[in-house]
């Protein structure tokens, strides 16, 4: 049972880092597709990072680094450029995707994994069988309950909801939507860059190319079918790493009667049938207003 | 018409802006950034046979990309062209498999057949949800691309499998020379005849029908078209029919001429490249066939790149994410810039 419980954990900690940054931007009216390009790019960056400078934490800062400033590009194109949001997220999780080959490319020369000499620090022999997993598995509760209380809890979330949802009535009182969007994304960055240090860092300490196989786009889905809610997104992400865990134990249970490519389908059915049930329970309203584009007024 | 122009200033703005950004990128990693530009330019517009590498390239993702402009003028984002393409593919390879040793005539329109409704069924399942429950098309046709990669995957290394393969990259058993459409260099009259029958079918179809104008209006403005008494499931469900049997029949051209096989992961930015041929044309048919060549071009340098320079072929795809970047981009700033421009020299 134990063993089931830390594939879970491994598997939905990342997911559920990136998902807050999804529930973040998404309370701030945005439509976060670059997900999966920030994602990649904390990954690469925590990796590498760490075996060029040898420690695991200047490795953290350079990946939150290098996602802020990503945020920040993304911010400025779709809410100073006015680009459409979801085109310009795909475009980000390109370069994220493009970006980190590229990377690995010109400092090793080859496209081959690279395997870091340490990851995150460990949890320590005092939590017995849980001991190999990462100290972000451990945090990871700590930050959905710190981003619930900033979102549900503080003047500054109610901001960022009414930035969102109603720019015209933000601005009418003196709240800035535009810089609170850019707050989100940058909060978002920081909160992209853990979850992709911890998917890369975590447990096997190596980065390959196309790593994340998705997971940021998992994220936004999960942030769908929560409602926007972190507590709800949470569980979604939850429930789409639950699903992983049980495709990998049904196979080591069943053998080979379970079809490989099945299992590796099943996250991603996952994320389809609760974007449809999401849609089923309210009603078959979209979430999105208008074409992509960023509510102005 | 000065509107039109004004965006195709707009976008040409925009593209120099993200290949800026890319030069900026490629001179962090430690390249050359302008000896990359020059090997690009080289690679897809001054070599010999350039244009003939521009058509190979261009045709089948001008097919695909005509797909995107109807399904994203009738409102909805169906971004699985890739998805799409790969099941059309991989239908035909079926069908191929299941007819061998029968005519050729009979074999190549039952591949297209099979390729178009494939594409076609792999667009319903994603367009039904969205317009039954309102699922959102832009998450479940995403995950409809990485469940298609998987089926490759399945196809290519179990059914379909090529005994003889060398263990790098699964892929198919090729097929017969007699039901290839061109061969591996990739342009044909064949290929030609479809891409310019498909250009001329979408335009009337955008252009000159009920469907066309209705679509359009639909993507501007549902709750209006609903009014006005036009059934909208109707309209949602053909332009996702109509672009996956598009990008299903591209999937079939790249199978049945250039490539001759199926192989796991073939052509991975293809529906990506379509999507942006479609956004920086401003969704107009006749704008597609023109950028389709270019972006051709440019899938032609990314082959070009690691042979001549030495440069990774992902650069291209760098290029290709920056550009998707900005191409929607519409700043005031350099719409005010570009009127007043327009007025000093057409005053002047």
């Amino acid at each position: 049972m134990d063993d089931v419980i830390i594939a879970i954990l491994r598997s939905a900690t990342p997911l559920v880092y990136v998902t807050l940054a999804g529930v973040i931007a998404q309370r701030a009216g945005i439509w976060h597709l670059g997900l999966e390009g920030l994602m990649i790019a904390g990954a690469c960056a925590t990796i590498l990072g760490t075996v060029l400078t040898g420690s695991i934490f200047s490795a953290l800062l350079i990946a939150m680094v290098i996602c802020i400033v990503a945020s920040i590009l993304f911010w400025f194109v779709v809410e100073k450029l006015k680009a459409n949001q979801i085109i310009a997220g795909l475009g980000l999780t390109g370069l994220g995707l493009g970006g980190t080959t590229l990377a690995v490319e010109s400092i090793f020369g080859s496209q081959a994994a690279v395997t870091a000499p340490s990851g995150l620090p460990r949890l320590g022999a005092m939590f017995g069988a849980y001991g190999t997993l990462s100290i972000l598995v451990l945090l990871m509760p700590l930050f959905v309950f710190a981003v619930w209380v900033l979102l549900c809890r503080t003047r500054f979330g109610l901001r960022l909801s009414a930035a969102g949802e109603h720019p015209f009535a933000a601005r009418s009182v003196g709240v800035n939507p535009g810089r609170m969007r850019l707050i989100a994304l940058m909060i978002g960055g920081v909160l992209c860059a853990l979850g992709g240090a911890e998917l890369a860092s975590g447990s096997l300490q190596f980065f390959s190319q196309n790593m994340t196989a998705g997971r940021g786009f998992m994220a936004f889905a999960a942030v769908i079918f929560g409602a926007g809610h972190p507590i709800g997104a949470t569980f979604a992400a939850l429930f789409f790493a639950i699903v992983g865990a049980i495709g990998i134990r049904a196979q080591l249970v069943f053998g080979e009667r379970v079809p490989h490519d099945l299992l590796l389908a099943l996250p991603y059915l996952a994320t389809v049938f609760g974007i449809w049930l999401s849609a089923r329970l309210r009603g078959g309203v979209k979430a999105v207003t208008g074409f992509g584009e960023l509510r102005d007024s | 018409m000065t509107e039109s122009i004004v965006s195709v200033f707009r976008a040409l703005i925009f593209i120099v802006i993200a290949l800026a950004l890319c030069g900026l990128i490629f001179s962090v990693a430690g390249y050359s950034a302008p000896d990359m530009f020059r090997a690009i330019i080289d690679g897809a517009f001054l070599r010999t046979g350039a244009l003939q590498q521009a058509l190979r390239w261009g045709l089948p993702l001008f097919i695909t990309a005509a797909g995107v402009v109807i399904s994203f003028r009738a409102g909805y984002f169906n971004i699985g062209a890739q998805g799409q393409f790969y099941i059309g593919a991989i239908c035909a390879a079926f069908a191929a498999d299941w007819l061998n040793g029968l005519p050729a005539f009979i074999v190549i329109p039952a591949c297209f057949l099979a390729g178009m409704t494939g594409g076609a069924l792999w667009a319903m399942w994603p367009g039904i949800l969205r317009l039954r429950s309102g699922a959102d098309e832009v998450i479940t046709t995403l995950m409809g691309n990485f469940l298609a990669v998987i089926v490759l995957i399945y196809v290519t290394s179990g059914p379909l499998k090529d005994p003889s393969g060398s263990g790098q990259q699964a892929s198919s058993r090729p097929l017969d020379a007699a039901y290839r459409i061109s061969t591996s260099y990739g342009v044909s009259p064949t290929i030609i005849a479809i891409a310019v029958l498909v250009g001329i079918f979408m335009w009337l179809l955008v252009n000159r029908t009920a469907f066309g104008v209705l679509s359009g209006l639909a993507g501007r403005n549902a709750t209006m078209v609903t009014w006005q008494g036009a059934r909208l499931w109707n309209i949602g469900l053909a332009s996702f029919i109509i672009s996956g049997a598009l990008a299903g029949l591209a999937g079939t051209v790249e199978l049945m001429g250039p490539n001759g096989r199926l192989a796991s992961g073939f052509l991975p930015a293809h529906g990506f490249t379509a999507i942006l041929i479609a956004l920086v044309a401003n969704l107009s048919i006749v704008g597609t066939a023109i950028v389709a060549l270019f972006f051709g071009g440019l899938a032609s340098a990314a082959l070009y790149l690691p042979v001549i320079a030495g440069l990774p072929s992902s650069a291209i795809d760098i290029i290709n994410a920056a550009i998707a970047l900005f191409i929607t981009a519409k700043s005031n700033i350099v719409d005010r810039f570009l009127r007043n421009w327009r007025k000093r020299v057409w005053t002047t």
